[in-house]
């Protein structure tokens, strides 16, 4: 049964509401983290109420029109179907008796509770008739019921319900609803479990169908998570395997040495090995002077130039003669009347347009899809202004929905998020965390040059205890800017190793530690689990994802991976996530931001730093009007 | 240069010939055109100008502002609200001055969403404003106490607010409630954040592109009678219908 019904406007003002309260706050917490980021087209969301409450999923409509949400709220373990057909028919009917002045419409509760009637009854029908073409199938369906279990279960674990009830007459679902028992309980048990496998099948089937729309992006990690557990089994024992070899060199006593081959040209080197910096090098770190480069780029400001933007006449030509239902004429006719109610169809050309053009910008497929499919949704029904093009609509409100992805949602003020943990007495502590080579240690020493130039006092931690070379590198950074740094050398348990340093900061009256990671696969499943550890153990104020922006859809794999991992390994129920993204080595892509997009839509984190180069001060924020304008010329 | 000048002399010369030559009536009808364009121009603009007769109502998410147009609007927040995702918009007379004689002056008034995604459809209305009702939860302060003030600060340093010197409201709204903290406490706490923000913001203000302005005395701890645009701060609970001080101020305001 319905938990709850509302009909809200856009503004926010409740109209109309069916149903007890519900526990916690479900529909805020839908439009937070749903509809305003742009998730608008996903199947339902679910939501669990804090504190033991219950587990509601909510399925939305919109009424692009009027301005009007529409949505329903009923219990995670109840599968109805009819909730979508409720939805639309509700909306027709609202639609019709609404009245922008009016803000109380008691009327309509008589109306709904026969929609709901209406609803329940066709879905009962529905039911009735596939378990009436269930029947003859009984017989071959028994030996391959085992078969469509696993595969029942395993696409359960995939995403969103499908709730539509839709007719299928594959064959396949009524195997997989023959498992239910013979009695009257256990047949409906069965088939509301197996209402969700067939729904799934259809969205596994139907991909390419453009009904089923966006690519799940869940099922697409989850599917993705299910393979790479085959592989990473396979990773981890080689990283293993490689580790484990390196030890046993080194331990094995040495029984050849080899001699340098001498040339005849060159002079004899006594000295190859410089891991050594200080002694024969003869460099005290007193000797060194200060790097300074001047202003970090984070404090100069961006000047934006405002070039006007230029109409993209090319989007009408790409309209398939076949689509056009009405003439040119009518068509010029209406969009300067101004009275032309949106379809989908005529959404389709101007939205294909886009989505290619963000594709070219090197955003993730699956992420430019989605944001299309929300537009759409938004844009659906909304009569078109006078004087306005379908394509020059779209073209806004994809425009306005960028905006607001990439506006932050919290502060990204890291010098006041010092300061209060200064006042509180103890180190910030950031940690930076990300794939191999993608510019850690790099960014990291840039980030504590602009932090220095702020009179912040930065401690540096070597928690790469893995690559070569890693702590060196270290080293000549905090030499080169005049910071201490903690280091422990190599093989060392690196959460062990960041706990000491903050403790190390805490004595030392350090404001910040900066602390490195060595560079991991998202689907090396060792390696993020201590990564894992390292955090939990320390509890940072800051992690940090460092993403370099040349990457392309692997953005997205990466980045979801990564989250997963910190939420699923963590001991405690409110897991530290990913709570800022450092997009790197921008300065070697022209115009090809489509990776900032794809990592802030994939994470909901902002980006806070973005690094353009590789000296000290190559390091700025994100000008979020000039990457939406670029990603959209 | 003294060929420039000759060439000079020599143009105007042949321009007044030129006018000289025309029939006087064409040359008239000219003149008077262009006048009269020049007149209606100057007038459009100044009546842009005043016709600023805006109530903003701006704040976090939750702190109460569509409860409180909507009690301006229609004297109750009907069945209640859910997080705004656009603005509220509408030009209307006040509700509890319905009932008054007389000429009924109506308000222009504004909700702009408090979720941070939607902060930017705030500069579309602040040209036009005439005032902002900034609405503070008073329950649930301590926790948004720095976003609050952050957010408060944004739009003290932005060039409009203070080249027009807008007069901002500090509404602390969910008074009514028992745990509710008084608006002497919620003032001197915002004051210290924005103190703390004002160093912290300066140090970075190149790269900030939105506070164009430093506030308050440089060296003094900030206080809102620092600024040049008059800042109160007033009680009310947008549920129970106590807006009698929001009222005072819009009609201020907004002169009939």
């Amino acid at each position: 049964m319905l938990e709850q019904l509302l009909i809200f406007t856009r503004g926010g003002l409740i109209l109309w509401e069916l149903g007890k309260a519900l526990k916690g706050s479900p529909i805020d917490s839908l439009i937070r983290s749903c509809l305003l980021e742009e998730r608008s087209a996903d199947a339902a969301f679910h939501y669990d109420a804090p504190a033991g409450g219950a587990a509601y999923t909510l399925k939305w409509a919109f009424d692009n029109d009027l301005g009007l949400v529409f949505v329903a709220v009923y219990q995670r373990i109840l599968h109805l179907l009819y909730v979508d057909d409720l939805l639309a028919a509700a909306r027709r009917e609202f639609s019709r008796i609404y009245d922008p002045k009016r803000t109380s419409y008691d009327d309509f509760d008589e109306i709904f509770r026969q929609l709901q009637k209406e609803a329940e009854a066709r879905a009962e029908e529905m039911r009735k008739s596939k378990q009436a073409g269930r029947a003859p199938a009984v017989a071959p369906g028994k030996k391959q019921a085992p078969g469509s279990t696993v595969r029942g279960s395993g696409k359960q674990r995939s995403g969103s319900s499908g709730g539509s009830g839709k007719d299928d007459s594959d064959g396949d679902s009524g195997k997989g609803r023959s498992l239910a028992n013979g009695s009257l309980n256990g047949q409906e048990n069965g088939n509301k479990e197996n209402s969700r496998a067939p729904n799934a099948l259809i969205k596994g089937k139907e991909n390419g169908a453009p009904e089923v729309g966006a690519f799940d992006v869940n099922k697409l990690h989850k599917l993705r998570s299910k393979g790479g557990k085959k592989t990473d089994n396979g990773v981890g024992g080689s990283v293993g395997g490689s580790v484990g070899g390196g030890k046993a060199a080194k331990a094995g006593p040495k029984k050849i040495v080899k001699k340098n081959r001498v040339w005849d040209d060159s002079p004899s080197e006594s000295k190859l090995d410089f891991t050594d910096p200080s002694g024969e090098r003869g460099e005290g770190p007193t000797e060194v002077v200060a790097a300074d480069q001047g202003e970090s780029m984070m404090d100069k400001e961006e000047i934006v130039s405002s070039d006007s933007e230029d109409e993209e006449d090319e989007e009408v030509e790409h309209e398939k003669p076949g689509t056009k239902k009405k003439g040119w004429f009518s068509s010029m006719i209406q969009s300067i009347s101004g009275n032309a109610v949106l379809e989908k169809s005529d959404l389709q050309p101007a939205l294909k347009a886009l989505k290619d053009r963000l594709m070219t910008k090197n955003v993730a497929e699956e992420i430019a899809e989605k944001l299309c499919e929300s537009v759409a949704t938004s844009l659906e029904g909304k009569k078109l202004g006078s004087f306005t093009r379908v394509s020059s609509t779209v073209q806004t409100a994809m425009e306005e929905a960028l905006l607001r992805i990439l506006t932050p949602k919290r502060s990204i003020d890291i010098l006041r998020d010092v300061h209060a943990a200064k006042e509180q007495g103890r180190p910030y502590v950031v940690v930076f965390v990300g794939v191999n080579g993608v510019g850690k240690s790099t960014n990291l020493a840039k980030v504590a040059y602009w932090l220095l130039q702020h009179q912040i006092n930065v401690m540096l931690a070597a928690c790469d205890t893995f690559r070569s070379g890693a702590v060196e590198q270290l080293r000549t950074h905090a030499r080169r800017l005049q910071i201490p740094i903690f280091e422990k050398g190599y093989e060392k348990d690196p959460a062990i190793v960041a706990k000491e340093a903050i403790l190390e900061a805490k004595r030392n009256n350090s404001d910040v530690v900066l602390v490195d990671t060595a560079g991991r696969m998202q689907d090396n499943e060792p390696l993020m689990r201590a990564l894992s550890k390292l955090i939990n153990l320390n509890n940072p104020d800051l992690v940090l994802f460092v993403g370099e922006a040349l990457v392309g859809n692997d953005a997205v794999d990466q980045l979801t991976k990564f989250d997963q991992k910190l939420a699923d390994l963590s001991a405690v129920p409110n897991a530290r996530l990913i709570d800022g993204i450092l997009l790197t080595k921008f300065d070697t892509i022209d115009d090809k931001v489509g990776a900032a997009l794809s990592m802030v839509y994939v994470s909901g984190a902002p980006v806070m730093f973005v690094g353009c180069g590789q000296s000290y001060t190559d390091l700025k924020k994100l000008n979020v009007k000039s990457i939406v304008k670029t990603l959209l010329k | 240069m003294e060929q420039w000048l000759q060439q000079l002399q020599k143009w105007i010369h042949e321009v007044e010939e030129w006018v000289h030559q025309q029939p006087v009536e064409q040359l008239s009808a000219a003149f008077a055109v262009l006048i009269i364009t020049f007149a209606l121009f100057g007038f459009f603009r100044i009546l842009r100008r005043s016709k600023s007769n805006t109530i903003v109502l701006a704040g976090l998410t939750g702190s109460g502002k569509t409860v409180l147009y909507y009690q301006l609007r229609d004297g109750s927040p009907h069945q209640g609200t859910v997080t705004s995702m656009e603005p509220n918009d509408d030009t209307f007379v006040l509700h509890s001055e319905l009932e008054k004689k007389g000429k009924l002056n109506p308000v222009h008034s504004v909700d702009v969403p408090g979720h941070s995604r939607l902060r930017p459809k705030l500069d579309e209305f602040l040209p036009h404003a005439a005032g902002v009702i900034f609405v503070v939860d008073s329950l649930d302060f301590l926790p948004n106490c720095r976003a609050a003030a952050e957010y408060l600060y944004d739009i003290l340093t932005k060039a409009i607010v203070v080249k027009r010197r807008i007069p901002i409201l500090i509404l602390c709204n969910k008074a009514d409630k028992v745990t509710a903290h008084s608006k002497e406490f919620i003032r001197k706490q915002l004051e210290k954040e924005i103190d703390k923000l004002r160093t912290s913001r300066s140090a970075i203000s190149t790269a900030d592109l939105t506070s164009e302005f430093t506030l308050g005395v440089p060296g003094e701890t900030f206080a809102f009678s620092h600024c040049l645009n008059k800042v109160s701060v007033a009680e009310a609970s947008g549920l129970t219908g106590e807006i009698s001080q929001v009222e005072q101020f819009i009609r201020e305001l907004v002169k009939p």
